[in-house]
């Protein structure tokens, strides 16, 4: 735009100090154009972020396993979670690794590799660590990334009624 | 390529120049217009604007039609539903229309969807060459103008009987369009202070059918169900047969059947007496299921 | 700032012409409705185009949500319409500009008809318009199937037996637009694929032409 103004004021003999006739048209022109862009894109853009700007629910908690069954020893717990997409509703299956740190205190990692999200396991070599065979990630028992991985494995929120396990929303490992 | 390294403020110099050839361009002025001197004015800004104003005005009133007229949405495709009026969108009307008369129909159809929109469409497309007269104004082309007369008139007319035997139709059964009822429905239970209803929604609530290998139901399937829905759950605006049970005692539901209600016709002729003791028996067990 | 990036780039490709060719060209007195009141017609032509712009980036932003399978594509309209911020509004868009785009290109026709304006030199530029309004109105009845309503899957059914009465071909052409013996799963993901790519493809490719026979033969003269 700009260069076509300068283009036109040079071909025009006088700078006028008022603003000229063409300016102003191609003032008019600019604001009706954006105008139209605007009346026609904005309802669209927010459209099309409204993802980003849906509040977010906090995430339910989910009965997963009993106190009594959980050790020292990390084990495996499938659950299933109910999980709005849109329009599509599913029941899909989580799975976390549950144990008992040596105060007794129970934690949940989330089995989800930090370095490129395969899935890890326990003690698959016999050394008490976690390990993911895409790219032989290791992990200490309380999720420390030990080999490759980037970070920490993450946790899950943990709370605990009538004996029971539930498990919440992903946060970050606290642990280490 | 070599060229240009010595020096950037140095003019590209293309070999082979492929580029638009400076001397040779057609005019800017469009020939027609060099009889017209004086009468003409610049494209940007001048007309453009103009062109532009006129757009923010239908832009304007578009966004007030669109915010105050939500788009439709039904009841997703069902297959079986048989009290839904199928209606092409308007600007189909008049074909659809067209297609009911006589002489189009029946062992005619070919004429009506093939033979006259081929005639009608393909003149209109070869307009150019069927009216080669030099002469622009319409009233000098009477035949031309006439025959595209008779043809928006024709199209007119046939879209408005459509939609005005559409609008009798639905009085006639008492239908209400889909995507009116919807949103009725939405409202009330928004009222109600209820989150609205999910599609499909209907169907999760559904009433199972009590003792459905009764004997007297080979009568209600013959009877009523092609109204009432194959599955007893009713049908667009046909309440459903499930659950019939809790609205109506058995002495109303014989009087039902007997004499009919609403858009239900009687059947207290077509039926025995013994068969409508039967049904209405049937029916008023059918109620919900307590949990 | 702007400069020195626009003659970089008119050093090596030349727009200026280019530019001058869209954008700086007279255009006749007659057409404009600053000087007499009754050109507004002419103006329908434009505003044609305005609405197609309108409906391919409503369309657009649409495909973001839409599903064109038979048990997600209702669900997803629903979603869209009232659980997005705006759905309504760019539905609501798409919807009424599918109208109003053929109320306009009706009237532009008609104008067009009216004022002998596809008279010789421009018999070709008529046609190529016929076409575009054969394509727009095979994009409203594609379109009609997307949102999987009652309505959609009745008024289709209809269509495609009007289709399908046409002597010889006709069996084959219903069964080549459902891609199968039933209107369902199929014929959707067709009419999808037809009405967000094959039809705008082919308009977009018929605009292109009808425009640049208008930039090359000029807007016809007063009467």
């Amino acid at each position: 735009m700009s260069n076509r103004e300068q283009h036109e004021q040079s071909h025009s003999s006088a700078k006028k100090k008022t603003m000229s006739r063409r300016q102003f048209l191609s003032y008019t022109l600019g604001g009706a154009g954006a105008f139209m862009v605007g009346g026609v894109a904005l309802p669209m853009i927010r459209f099309a972020i409204d993802p980003v700007l849906q509040k977010k629910t906090g995430g339910t908690f989910v009965k997963v396993a009993q106190e009594s069954e959980i050790t020292t020893e990390p084990k495996e717990f499938k659950y299933q979670i109910h999980q709005v997409d849109g329009w599509y509703e599913s029941d899909p299956v989580r799975t976390a690794w549950i144990a008992r740190d040596q105060n007794g205190v129970i934690f949940a990692l989330s089995p989800i590799c930090k370095h490129l999200g395969c899935t890890v396991n326990w003690n698959t070599h016999n050394d008490n660590q976690y390990f993911c065979p895409c790219h032989e990630a290791k992990y200490s028992i309380d999720g420390k990334n030990l080999k490759v991985a980037p970070a920490p494995l993450d946790e899950y929120e943990v709370e605990l009624r009538d004996g029971w396990v539930y498990l919440g929303p992903v946060k970050p490992n606290s642990r280490v | 390529m070599a060229q240009h390294s010595n020096d950037s403020k140095e003019k590209v110099v293309y070999v082979g120049d492929s580029r638009v050839k400076k001397s040779g361009r057609r005019p800017n002025i469009p020939p027609d217009y060099s009889a017209f001197p004086g009468k003409s004015e610049a494209f940007v800004p001048n007309f453009l604007l103009k062109e532009w104003m006129v757009g923010v005005v239908v832009l304007v009133g578009f966004l007030v039609l669109v915010v105050s007229h939500p788009a439709p949405l039904g009841y997703p495709a069902d297959p079986n539903n048989t009290s839904f009026i199928p209606m092409p969108d308007w600007y189909f009307l008049f074909l659809y229309q067209f297609l009911k008369m006589p002489y189009v129909s029946g062992d005619y159809v070919v004429l009506g969807t093939v033979g006259v929109p081929l005639i009608m469409f393909g003149a209109l497309l070869c307009a150019p060459f069927l009216d080669r007269g030099p002469e622009r104004r319409f009233y000098k082309r009477p035949i031309a103008s006439t025959l595209m007369f008779l043809a928006i008139i024709s199209c007119v007319y046939l879209t408005y009987v459509a939609w005005d035997h559409y609008q009798d139709q639905l009085e006639e059964m008492g239908i209400v369009p889909e995507h009116i009822q919807r949103e009725q429905e939405a409202r009330r239970a928004a009222e109600r202070g209820e989150s609205p209803q999910k599609p499909g929604g209907a169907e999760e609530k559904q009433i199972a059918i009590v003792d459905a290998n009764d004997p007297i139901t080979s009568v209600i399937q013959a009877n009523c169900l092609a109204c009432h829905g194959s599955d007893y759950q009713g049908n667009g605006p046909v309440p459903a047969l499930a659950g019939v049970g809790d609205k109506f005692s058995k002495e109303e539901l014989a009087d039902i059947v007997t004499n009919g209600r609403g858009q239900m016709p009687a059947f207290g002729d077509r039926l025995s007496a013994e068969e409508i003791d039967q049904i209405a028996e049937w029916l008023a067990k059918q109620k919900a299921a307590t949990e | 700032m702007f400069k020195a990036i626009y003659n970089w780039i008119d050093e090596r490709l030349d727009i200026t012409p280019m530019w001058r060719d869209v954008a700086d060209h007279e255009v006749p007195e007659h057409v404009n409705p600053a000087h007499h009141f009754s050109a507004f017609v002419y103006c329908f032509g434009g505003l044609t185009f305005f609405i197609t712009v309108i409906q391919i980036l409503s369309g657009m932003f649409l495909t973001m949500y839409y599903v064109p399978d038979i048990i997600n594509a209702y669900a997803s309209v629903d979603y869209l319409q009232h659980k997005v911020a705006f759905g309504a509004i760019v539905r609501g868009m798409h919807h009424w500009g599918a109208s109003l785009v053929i109320v306009m290109m009706f009237l532009h026709t008609l104008r067009v008809f009216f004022t002998g304006a596809y008279k010789h030199p421009r018999e070709m530029n008529w046609v190529v318009g016929m076409l575009i309004f054969f394509v727009m109105l095979g994009l409203g009845f594609t379109g009609y199937l997307l949102p999987w309503d009652n309505k959609a899957y009745f008024a289709t059914q209809v269509g495609i037996q009007i289709a399908e009465s046409v002597p010889y071909i006709g069996p084959f052409i219903a069964e080549l637009l459902r891609g199968g013996d039933i209107v369902g799963a199929q014929t959707l993901t067709r009419f999808f694929a037809i009405h967000v790519f094959f039809l705008p493809g082919a308009l977009l490719a018929l605009l292109a032409v009808h425009f640049i026979m208008i930039r090359r033969q000029g807007i016809s003269g007063p009467l």
